[in-house]
């Protein structure tokens, strides 16, 4: 006869607080629930204010991807306005984005997922001494190094937004701010020192050669031919991961959503080619094919949240955040909501938007493995190779023909709107309801909401529970596959804006039942 | 002598832990080895799984581990209905953590406006409060007549985010056992005694009255655009963000981040006025005498600031 057990996981690391509730049979997760710890009701917070107050108070939701909010909030407000944004102003919006997004990758590499590789759980690991080096809490050496240079790419965000993090500086019709060539220069001169670290150290080659890696054996090769692509923090990671098998933990749904990363200006020298409308296009990945993408079918589902509902999902525009105090016969578990794309659920981050654009290297590997915590993690340690080319084309072309950030317009009394953006872990978006003047109601999804979703009216869970069942846990003192297959989602509770809990004891003594 | 550390998170958004990474000269792995701190636990950069956690919890609680400074990020959430459930740790509300630990600190430093003086969610189910204030308050949390083991009460430094500089050189202070002298909401008057609008660049503007009415126009954001930055306090044009510039610099308001009642229930990039002139004056500024003043000062205003050829 099998055991059944419950462990409770505490999990530091993760922006904000996360608690993981796993059945276990015998070693391996035979059921596992999310749990956020805090609620902080930004989105009640909103009502009855004035149609810009979004643009100070949502980028507060999150001290990292505060661009991020800051982006989806001004796009919902542009939609509403009816305004066009100018080329210069896309931009700078853009090129704020994309500077916190290189902040964001790095750290999120360096100080919050590799740490686990310097911890007890791989004590017996061949790289372990190694590891210890590199990703040792405060003192490893790719930690402090990774402070050092990330804090200098956001000075691009001040120069050109007056401050990192909690900035305002993207308003309906542009952007406030006005650069200068000097100031457009010094950016320059910051991605040039950046780029050149991520090459030296983090790649251990030319963005050049890395482009030439385009399937799994361009990578094995890579790997092997010089000892710098070894010994850089990516070869490092490769090396351990394997060792590891980092390819076997975390599986998912294998269905991704992406609502489109980094608009293309009307005139740049990037879209002459393909006349994409994003970097990175929006969409819908399953059963092996991209679908287009329609903001329509998106819908939260609260079924299994303590939140008031009808039963019926609805769309954010439709949807309310009304407490429901918890109760004992209630079926909920999660003050968390279940956001569905057509009715299911849908991974999101860096992984599903290299798969979306369709990204040679990132597809063969998912063709050969399936979604994984290796290839969650690699995608967002490369993604920043496919950012370089065109912040240098932006920078270069910004206030160069006719340097207009910003077109006047005037707030709409009514409407809706709605902003959708690739934050940093995935689809963030914003939607808006004005009436007389005041916001009447304001949904936000981030996109750990998406991942850390709870089960929905199907019974089917969301995206990282999925990812936890059928995990074999080696060392219960030291559950390090749980925590790499939640960091490989790069979770942020903080900005999971409804997550909400304190009934863990409740409910734990409902699953030994 | 070297100095403990331990850094909780409360109701926040890790945006003061994010700010602080971005200290220079020192830099955080500076500030730790000049000053002799042990971090012994930061939510984002610490390794030790939940057991040695608990462990350096227990060992906090029963005096075998000396916490010399706990810095707290983030309100501390009382609601919904009292109950401290909206933020927990293992089930168990984390201001009752906070308050245990609030008892063993020899200083603590509130760092942020949400830890400082409740920030956002005051008014809310959440209940925020601040560590010893609530709003313009002596209370909140702690209550008024709270002090550390050092004596002190918390020290606020309040800032969504808090400027890298100021934690830094709070900490400074403290390890180095030099007085801290405090303001009438207990921070530091090194950084709390000078207004926001000082070293702004478009201060030029802000003489003439000559005032900007649209984004991106070159002119002061005091009149029309919401700005704060002549009535709060704060060192962000002084020593700039991110070593380069300010918000006010590249056209944003100032919305009044440090103020205890951030953030405050009128509309942002709107200044409430009365016959075109603000509402809310500098501290201390008598109505009649402000109006002749502006009045003057826009009738002097020369040509190049009028078309607006002054730089920024």
């Amino acid at each position: 006869m099998s055991s059944k057990n419950i462990q409770v996981i505490p999990l530091n690391r993760s922006e904000g607080d996360l608690e993981i509730h796993l059945e276990m049979d015998n070693d391996t997760v035979s059921e596992a629930r999310s749990v956020g710890t805090m609620y902080r009701g930004f989105e009640n917070l909103l009502k009855g204010r004035a149609p810009l107050d979004g643009l100070v108070i949502t980028p507060r939701i999150c001290g990292i991807c505060t661009t991020a909010h800051l982006k989806a909030a001004v796009k919902a407000l542009d939609m509403m306005a009816g305004v066009p944004v100018p080329d210069d102003a896309l931009r700078v919006r853009n090129l704020t984005l994309m500077a916190e997004q290189l902040q964001n990758d790095l750290r999120h590499s360096f100080l919050l997922f590799t740490p686990d590789f310097a911890g007890p759980a791989y004590r017996g690991h061949p790289l372990y001494t190694e590891a210890l080096k590199r990703y040792r809490p405060i003192r490893g050496r790719s930690v402090v190094e990774t402070v050092r240079q990330t804090k200098k790419i956001i000075e691009i965000i001040a120069i050109l937004g007056g401050q990192w993090p909690h900035s305002s500086f993207m308003v309906p019709g542009g952007v406030v701010s006005v650069p200068g060539q000097n100031d457009i220069s010094q950016c320059r001169s910051l991605l040039a020192n950046f780029r050149h670290w991520y090459e030296r150290r983090v790649l251990g080659c030319t963005l050049a050669r890395w482009s030439d890696v385009r399937t799994p054996r361009d990578l094995g090769h890579w790997l092997h031919e010089k000892p710098e692509h070894r010994e850089s923090d990516l070869g490092f990671f490769i090396r351990f991961s394997r060792e590891a098998q980092l390819q076997e933990l975390g599986k998912g749904h294998h269905r991704f959503i992406s609502y489109g990363a980094y608009e293309m200006p009307a005139r740049t020298a990037l879209n002459d080619a393909a006349g994409d409308s994003y970097l990175f296009p929006p969409g819908l990945f399953e059963n092996g094919r991209p679908s287009p993408f329609d903001q329509e079918k998106i819908t939260e589902d609260v079924t299994f949240s303590h939140f008031k509902s009808d039963g019926a999902p609805r769309h954010p525009f439709e949807e309310a955040t009304v407490i429901e105090t918890p109760n004992e016969n209630n079926e909920a578990y999660s003050w968390g909501k279940a956001p569905r794309y057509d009715g299911k659920p849908a991974e999101t981050g860096p992984l599903a938007e290299l798969v979306l654009a369709s990204d040679p290297l990132i597809k063969g590997l998912l063709e050969e493995d399936g979604p994984n915590v290796f290839l969650r993690q690699l995608a967002r340690l490369i993604r920043p190779a496919l950012l370089f080319p065109a912040m240098d084309c932006w920078l270069g072309e910004t206030g160069v023909n006719n340097e207009i950030f910003y077109i006047k317009n005037e707030p709409q009394e009514n409407g809706r709107g709605f902003g959708l953006v690739q934050a940093h872990r995935g689809a963030l978006g914003h939607w808006v309801t004005l009436e007389g003047g005041k916001i009447s109601q304001y949904q936000v999804i981030t996109p750990t909401t998406w991942n850390a979703s709870p089960r929905d009216g199907n019974g089917i869970r969301g995206p990282w529970e999925e990812a936890l069942v059928g995990t074999l846990i080696k060392d219960p003192e030291h559950p390090v596959e749980i925590e790499h297959t939640i960091r490989s989602f790069d979770p942020c509770m903080v900005c999971c804006v409804h997550a909400i809990t304190g009934h863990g004891k409740r409910r734990t003594s409902k699953i030994f039942c | 002598m070297s100095r403990t550390l331990y850094w909780i998170q409360g109701g926040g958004c890790g945006g003061d832990t994010w700010s602080f990474l971005s200290a220079e000269s020192p830099d955080i792995y500076e500030l730790f080895d000049i000053l002799s701190i042990k971090v012994l636990w930061h939510p984002s950069l610490s390794v030790a799984d939940h057991q040695s956690r608990e462990e350096l919890d227990q060992a906090i609680l029963e005096d075998d581990v000396p916490l010399d400074i706990l810095c707290v990020e983030g309100s501390i959430i009382q609601g919904p209905s009292g109950t401290g459930l909206a933020d927990t740790v293992l089930g168990k509300p984390k201001k009752d953590f906070i308050g245990a630990l609030a008892e063993k600190a020899h200083h603590i430093i509130a760092v942020g406006t949400c830890a400082s003086f409740g920030g956002f969610g005051t008014d809310q189910e959440t209940q925020a409060t601040g560590m010893q204030f609530h709003k313009h308050n002596l209370g909140g949390f702690l209550g008024k007549i709270y002090k550390s083991k050092s004596g002190l009460p918390v020290i606020n430094l309040p800032g969504c985010p808090c400027h890298s500089d100021v934690l830094a050189g709070t900490l400074s202070a403290l390890a180095n056992d030099l007085p801290l002298e405090l303001n009438e909401t207990n921070s530091p008057l090194d950084w709390y005694r000078i207004m926001v609008h000082q070293g702004c660049t478009r201060n030029e503007y802000h003489e003439y009255r000559v005032e900007e009415k649209q984004f991106g126009e070159k002119g002061c954001l005091f009149f029309y655009m919401g700005c704060q930055g002549p009535l709060v306090k704060g060192p962000c044009n002084k020593i700039l963000w991110n070593r380069r510039s300010s918000k006010t610099r590249v056209g944003v308001p100032c919305f009044g981040c440090t103020r205890p009642d951030f953030p405050q229930r009128y509309p942002f990039f709107k200044t409430r006025n009365i016959e075109g002139i603000p509402i809310e004056l500098p501290a201390g500024v008598s109505r009649a005498h402000y109006m002749a003043y502006k009045g003057m000062a826009a009738a002097a205003a020369p040509k190049r600031l009028i078309k607006r050829k002054s730089g920024i």
